[in-house]
């Protein structure tokens, strides 16, 4: 009741909760909304990074960044960051013409930014590295998944050059694909296939996964692998060659045989004997040309298996024959890698065209003394983009 | 706004000019550290020092630029609850997230990033 007495219309005085503009107020609550956004991302980047097992994050230079281009943008933004101020500076001063040129500046260098980061995202879309996982070509690990798309891809390049047979050497080409698709591809295909070891059917994957990419895996592991499968290959080797050249010769000397009995057969007093004899070896003969094709056929594929081993693995250098065909890459952590990277450095170049927005706006207008308070508004944000870009350099360009 | 345009500017511009040249220096700095010796003999401090130097930066640029330093105590109120809950955000992410191969069955341990030996090949070789 006191209250309603001492009230004084004329003695009435306005009182801020905070000594600061309306306009400023909001937008610092705004940045704290902000901190906590980005803090979140961040914070997210590093515990995936750091709880990642070791060797499972790809280094900086794996994913393609390129130390200096962050560098440059990162003076940018500085360089930008400064300009906002002189801006202010000029517009608090009242000289508009002054505020505006340095406005304009701003407005160039923040373009600059955005430029040398979709430089960026172009040359991550050209290596394959994609945010999507449905579009990327990076394999986490050598599992069938991996498999089957260097499968396909390699199938993908025959058909190609099958559809183009007039342009030179695409004869060596298709024999090498041929090589590659025989004696890596479908090899592993069928060794990961058939065996019932887990630890067997990963070690064909991983085997090919390090031909096609040296640096993948275990280096010693996948040469012990090559060669024991070396030595068992050269002993069923020799036991297939013994075998088709003594089924060879039995061969012959059955089709010679069966020659003495079709003349025989075809004499008029043939005993039923020589006829049952004639059909039996016919149909042995017929057994032994199946078995010499099917132990051709495994010698075939046991020589192309070898050949493809000197030629891609062995020889010094081997492996860059493997690529030209454009297989994908394994990069460990590659995905969630590229999950990271695109979020952060998007959001974030998200902020930066709602700044350049905010300048165009800010352009247009008369930048005196009238309208300090919104520079100072506008520039406060763009602050704190370039407070963002300040922690996503090191952490993505240089950790 | 209006309390700006009521009192004459007091400029601060030499400040600024020093704090610009301070940050490019300091963006030298972490390119620096990122490419001596330091990243390959010990790796952690390294990491500390170029988190040390953007966090100068950052220091810089809002005390400075945008002009906390001037600001009177309302700063505080605004800003640190926000770093507090900032810093507990990214606290709570650690158990789930930055410990979630501690917890990992064999059978989803064999389903986890293969490690990489080498990665300057990788690069080498697409």
């Amino acid at each position: 009741m006191n209250a309603e007495h001492d009230f004084d219309p004329d003695h009435l005085k306005f009182q801020r909760a905070l000594p600061i503009p309306n306009g400023k107020l909001a937008v610092w609550l705004f940045l704290s909304t902000e901190i906590m956004f980005f803090a979140a991302l961040i914070g997210s980047y590093i515990v995936l990074r750091f709880g990642a097992p070791s060797g499972t994050w790809p280094s900086p230079h794996s994913v393609h960044l390129e130390e200096w281009l962050g560098a440059l943008n990162t003076t940018v933004l500085i360089c930008s960051s400064i300009t906002v101020v002189f801006a202010l500076e000029a517009a608090r001063m009242d000289r508009s013409a002054t505020a505006k040129k340095w406005m304009i500046l701003t407005l160039v260098l923040g373009s600059t930014f955005l430029g040398v980061k979709a430089f960026e995202y172009m040359g991550k879309f050209e290596h394959g590295i994609y945010p999507s996982p449905t579009r990327s070509l990076m394999y986490d690990r050598s599992d069938s998944y991996y498999l089957s798309d260097v499968g396909e891809r390699v199938k993908f390049d025959l058909k190609q050059l099958a559809d183009s047979p007039d342009s030179d050497g695409t004869t060596e080409k298709v024999a090498q694909l041929e090589l590659i698709q025989s004696g890596l591809i479908n090899w592993t295909r069928e060794k990961a296939g058939t065996t019932l070891d887990p630890m067997m059917k990963q070690a064909a994957i991983d085997s090919l996964a390090h031909q096609i990419h040296p640096g993948f895996g275990d280096s010693e592991k996948v040469k012990q692998y090559l060669q024991n499968e070396k030595i068992d290959l050269t002993e069923q080797k020799k036991l297939l060659e013994t075998q088709i050249e003594s089924d060879t010769q039995s061969l012959t000397e059955l089709q010679t045989k069966i020659g003495n009995l079709q003349t025989q057969a075809k004499a008029e007093d043939a005993s039923e004997e020589v006829k049952t004899q004639l059909k039996s070896d016919e149909q042995a003969a017929k057994d032994l040309t199946m078995q010499l094709t099917q132990n051709n056929k495994a010698l075939r594929t046991i020589n192309d298996r070898m050949n493809a081993v000197r030629q891609f693995y062995e020889v010094e250098g081997g492996h860059e024959q493997l690529n030209g065909f454009q297989l994908p890459f394994v990069l460990p952590g590659g995905n969630t890698w590229a999950n990271t990277y695109f979020l952060l450095t998007g959001f974030h170049a998200l902020h930066v065209l709602f700044g350049l927005f905010a300048f165009v706006v800010l352009i247009v207008r008369p930048l005196g003394k009238a309208n300090a308070g919104v520079i100072e508004n506008v520039a406060l944000y763009w602050h704190f983009v370039d407070i963002v870009w300040i922690f996503l350099f090191p952490i993505l360009y240089l950790f | 706004m209006a309390e700006n345009s009521q009192h004459e500017h007091k400029t601060h511009t030499p400040t600024f000019i020093a704090v610009f040249v301070l940050l490019c220096g300091l963006t030298g700095a972490s390119y620096w550290i990122a490419n001596s010796n330091m990243m390959v003999e010990s790796i952690g401090t390294a990491r500390g020092l170029l988190i040390a130097v953007s966090a100068a930066k950052a220091f810089l640029v809002i005390m400075f630029f945008m002009h906390l330093w001037w600001e009177k105590s309302w700063k505080y109120i605004l800003t640190l609850p926000a770093l507090v809950l900032a810093a507990v955000l990214v606290m709570l992410l650690i158990p789930d997230i930055g410990m979630r191969t501690e917890t990992y069955s064999s059978d989803r341990q064999l389903r986890a990033p293969a490690p990489q030996t080498n990665s300057a090949n990788v690069k080498d070789a697409h």
